[in-house]
């Protein structure tokens, strides 16, 4: 068996696809992590940025309702190895009593020139997808074909060794020359990475690092048993060589472009939109009325919500809606700086008003929030969601959906920290309501003491840990881990069957 | 030599190669057809409303001729090619449309007149759908015809040479050139028939629905196409012939140009293109809202010296006129230098991809088909010149009226009567041939020169090889 092993290893090592496939792996990863570490630390400069500058433009509100609190979604380090979601969704929202946020209401900075979104970005996982799948054909077209025309397959089964054994030997070389290259190329990626001062990464990063580097192997794995199965089937090395060809051409570049225009689009249902907007508006309908019966009755003949307040500042009223969305919000913005003296006797009432109106928003908001949550799931997130399971048909689907969980730069990964937002906004109406801002008069007005940041909870976002992580990926590679033993088992019967 | 050929083709057409390479081409043509015709429709539908309502909006601005003057042509849209379904081009991150702004107020009282301002795609932030190329015929003659030229001549020569023949065929009293061409055309050829026969049942769905409507033009330009499908084919072809001549082992063979078709075809782009945009950086949005914060700070102070002492009527017109324009000049200007920042950070990027064959050819396939950058900057030019004649269509309707004073800016110095909406000159977003062949011609010599590099050293090589 270890004499086996060691023949197929020598024979494939000293081969030149072994030294070119070493090479041309190397070459491209280390290029690509070269851009990609620049494109990441120009990012990350570019969320520093904005942090900055939404806190600044947070402390020179006079006003808490004039405040606008913008969290920041920081770049994921690990989309170097593969970007999934990290750069194309938004990474900027506000967070507010006015609207539970989601993934749909966010916004984007970062990008100063949108026309080089024109250009395919490439991380370290697509190269692989690539290249090592190439590898692993090349290395497996004459495993049995070769050997069979050359007729040192019958020698060898001459030998008292069970066809079994021959088989896994040969797997096991073949597998240990292709670890080579993807290994060696990931280790230099991973020292660039920790060369580079921008980026530090911790023991889980480590850790999702092994992930994706066992993602690969499976991969790798599957592409060489598909190898070995043609070489097996056909007998021919040149027809094996060109049906491996094709297959490849079909799975990675052909399959996972075409088949998402093949199948039918799945159409977000129109009457489900509909509906739930519907209900959504009724809501702020409700509100609306409240809202005016409350002026309406009021003690102090308030008709019109500011109170006809008259000083120096401006105030803004209004509702928004976005119903491909299912946005539906109110805001009422007022930033005075100083008022009349005939403006006095209004205040208790404005404050008792707008402590009221703050209640009821934040009710409301919470209200649209669980018809919106799960409409917005059945519209977007489904349909995408079963264009994905159509794209694992391919093993370069499964590929890419595993190491993009590993990553945390999947879908799940950047809901993640919308999460974490909405549980910002409970902190942060918890602290409105603990310090009666809506009732304060720096809710409308910097005249006595402007209003007062620095208490206000931080947000801080924190990648999931390793587990969830795991927990995301493992049924991708389990699938991966399945199909390599069904090509395992299938290739096994057709060896043993065959006759030399 | 045409003996050869033929017998190549003979060769190749009861190949395996040859069936995989047909069922390929042709269920990626018929997907590319099906896909288009069902979205064509949908985007000419779209660009027509869209024009109609701004047709429309121009009708209600035509009230007077400042309004209009002041309220510009209104929305500018790009036409959407016909041929789209030949490349995409990256249609998708450009923007369809070129609007302009008009401030409701400027400094003192006075409004603000329109300028040009470019739109930025801004990416769908909601798109959560898995991200795919589209298989348009770039993508086809790009990656996958390439790829098969390169599984139909890896072992040419060398297939032969292990086999053989190739001493034998030397034995015969004719030149190695004729060999290698006849060995050159018979792949040609026989890449030629499933290719052809894919295009073919490609422009008859097309063509037959009644969906859309290709005229005599985009026939010239799928023609053209076609051409380059070809050449860009012979190049790979050639450099197949090249590589299995140098090597003995057809194996070998494969691998090097797998690597060479990978690492040109798959990576050298993007990867070039990410490099050379981050040699430049252009202005960024924060930056360009600082520079018009400035200017427009810098026009108010001059407007208030202006003001500080008294002026007379006459000249307070003319001078609120001017500071009118100039702010929009102004303004302007800025705005097409940001946008010229972002354009020669993406030109670079474009030519240093140029490095590798098949950005060449997606470029003059999108050039031909009418989509991708270099159409939109034709469009961009476009919208420019429409501005300028919408500028001198009100400088002349004004100037034909003899109650008006001639201060274009302001409400007080111009015409009052109101304008003929049918005279205001319509945009009209054109595609020319010839300038695209102008712009086209310097990446098609490239081309040629590469295949005319890539088989005279097939040739040499050829020449030299020992059987």
């Amino acid at each position: 068996m270890m004499t086996l092993i060691r023949r197929e290893l020598l024979d494939n090592l000293m081969t030149f696809r072994f030294a070119a496939a070493t090479f041309i792996t190397l070459l491209l990863v280390v290029a690509n992590t070269f851009v990609l570490i620049i494109d990441y630390e120009r990012r990350l400069a570019s969320h520093n940025d904005a942090v900055k500058m939404h806190q600044r433009q947070l402390q020179e509100k006079i006003t808490y309702s004039a405040g606008e609190v913008r969290v920041d979604r920081p770049p994921n380090p690990l989309s170097i190895f593969n970007v999934g979601f990290d750069k194309r969704l938004g990474n900027e929202i506000e967070v507010s009593h006015k609207l539970v946020p989601s993934l749909w209401d966010a916004g984007m900075h970062g990008s100063d020139n949108p026309f080089m979104d024109m250009f395919a970005s490439m991380d370290i996982v697509f190269i692989f997808e690539v290249i090592l799948s190439l590898f692993a054909l090349i290395f497996a077209y004459n495993a049995f074909a070769g050997e069979y025309e050359s007729g040192t397959l019958r020698l060898v089964l001459t030998h008292p060794i069970g066809r079994g054994k021959i088989l896994v030997a040969k797997y096991l070389s073949a597998m240990l020359c292709l670890i080579v290259p993807l290994l060696m190329s990931l280790l230099l990626s991973i020292i660039l990475l920790t060369t580079s001062t921008s980026i530090s990464l911790n023991s889980d990063d480590f850790l999702r690092i092994g992930g994706i580097i066992l993602t690969s192997v499976a991969y790798l794995s599957v592409f060489y048993l598909i190898g070995l199965l043609i070489s097996a089937a056909t007998r021919r090395t040149s027809t094996a060589l060109m049906l491996s060809m094709f297959v490849w051409g079909f799975l990675v570049l052909v399959y996972p472009n075409v088949i998402l225009t093949v199948i039918p689009r799945p159409e977000s249902p129109d009457a489900l939109r509909t509906s739930a907007f519907n209900r959504i508006e009724n809501i702020w309908e409700t509100f609306d009325r409240e809202r005016k019966h409350y002026l309406a009755t009021d003690d102090f003949p308030g008709e019109d919500w500011g109170y006809e307040l008259r000083g120096w500042g401006w105030r803004s009223e209004g509702f928004r809606d976005y119903p491909r969305i299912l946005l539906y919000t109110y805001r009422s913005v007022m930033d005075f700086e100083g008022f009349g003296e005939k403006d006095e006797p209004k205040m208790p009432h404005a404050q008792k008003h707008f402590g009221f109106l703050g209640a009821q928003t934040i009710d409301a908001a919470d209200r649209t929030w669980l018809i919106r949550k799960p409409a917005l799931e059945e519209i977007f997130i489904q349909p995408a969601n079963m264009e994905r399971v159509w794209l694992k048909l391919s093993p370069v689907g499964v590929y890419d959906a595993a190491t993009q969980a590993w990553a945390g730069t999947d879908l799940l990964g950047i809901r993640d920290f919308f999460h974490a937002a909405r549980q910002y906004r409970q902190s942060l109406t918890n602290f409105f309501y603990d310090h009666k801002v809506f009732e304060s008069r720096q809710w409308f007005s910097g005249d006595k003491g402007a209003a007062d940041w620095s208490g206000l909870p931080q947000f801080a976002f924190q990648r999931d840990d390793i587990n969830t992580n795991a927990k995301r990926a493992l049924p991708d590679v389990f699938l991966l881990l399945m199909l390599n033993v069904v090509l395992f088992i299938v290739i096994f019967l057709i060896f043993v069957k065959s006759e030399v | 030599m045409w003996h050869i050929a033929k017998r190549e083709l003979y060769d190749n057409l009861n190949s395996l190669r040859f069936a995989l390479a047909t069922v390929l081409l042709l269920g990626l043509m018929l997907t590319n057809a099906a896909v288009y015709l069902h979205e064509q429709p949908k985007r000419t539908q779209k660009y027509n409303a869209a024009v109609t309502e701004s047709v429309n909006d121009l009708t209600v601005r035509a009230d007077s001729l400042y309004t209009l003057a002041r309220e510009g042509p209104g929305l500018l849209y790009k036409k959407p090619s016909s041929l789209r379904f030949c490349a995409e081009g990256g249609e998708p991150f450009l923007p369809n449309v070129v609007g302009g702004a008009f401030l409701w107020s400027i400094s003192g009282g006075l409004k603000g007149f329109w300028r040009l301002n470019y739109p930025s795609t801004t990416p769908n932030l909601t798109d959560i759908r898995p991200n795919v190329t589209k298989v348009d015929w770039a993508f086809i003659i790009g990656y996958v015809l390439s790829l098969i030229a390169i599984l139909f001549t890896f072992d040419a020569i060398s297939g032969e040479r292990e086999l053989g023949t190739l001493r034998l065929m030397l034995a015969n009293p004719m030149p190695r050139y004729t060999i290698l061409i006849g060995k050159f055309l018979g792949a040609l050829i026989s890449i030629g028939i499933p290719l052809t026969l894919a295009v073919l049942m490609n422009l008859l769905l097309i063509s037959t629905s009644s969906a859309v409507q290709l005229g005599p033009d985009a026939w010239e330009r799928l023609g053209i196409i076609f051409f380059i499908a070809i050449l860009y084919t012979g190049l790979f072809l050639a450099l197949g012939l090249l590589v299995s001549t140098c090597v003995s082992r057809s194996a070998v063979s494969l691998v090097i140009l797998l690597l060479i078709w990978v690492t040109f075809v798959v990576f050298v782009p993007s990867t070039l293109a990410s490099i050379a945009g981050g040699f430049s950086s252009p202005m960024s949005t924060d930056e360009l809202w600082q520079r018009r914060g400035e200017l427009y700070a810098k026009r108010w102070e001059r407007y208030d010296a202006y003001f500080a002492e008294r002026v007379e009527r006459s000249k307070e017109i003319q001078f609120k006129g001017e500071h009118v324009i100039a702010e929009a000049e102004e303004q302007e200007r800025v705005n097409e230098e940001h946008l010229a920042q972002q354009i020669d950070q993406v030109k670079f990027a474009r030519r240093t991809t140029q490095i590798s064959p098949i950005a060449i050819a997606q470029h003059l396939i999108e050039s031909f088909a009418g989509t991708g950058f270099e159409r939109h900057l034709q469009f961009l030019e476009n919208t420019r010149t429409h501005a300028r004649q919408f500028r001198k269509f009100i400088a002349d309707t004004d100037s034909g009226d003899p109650e008006s004073s001639h201060i274009i800016g302001i409400r007080q110095g111009m015409s009052e009567k109101p304008v003929s909406p049918a005279a205001v000159p319509k945009f009209e977003d054109t595609l020319n041939l010839n300038q695209d062949f102008n712009a086209a011609m310097m990446d098609l010599l490239l081309l040629v020169l590469l295949f005319v590099v890539l088989l005279s050293g097939a040739y040499l090589a050829f020449v030299r090889v020992e059987v």
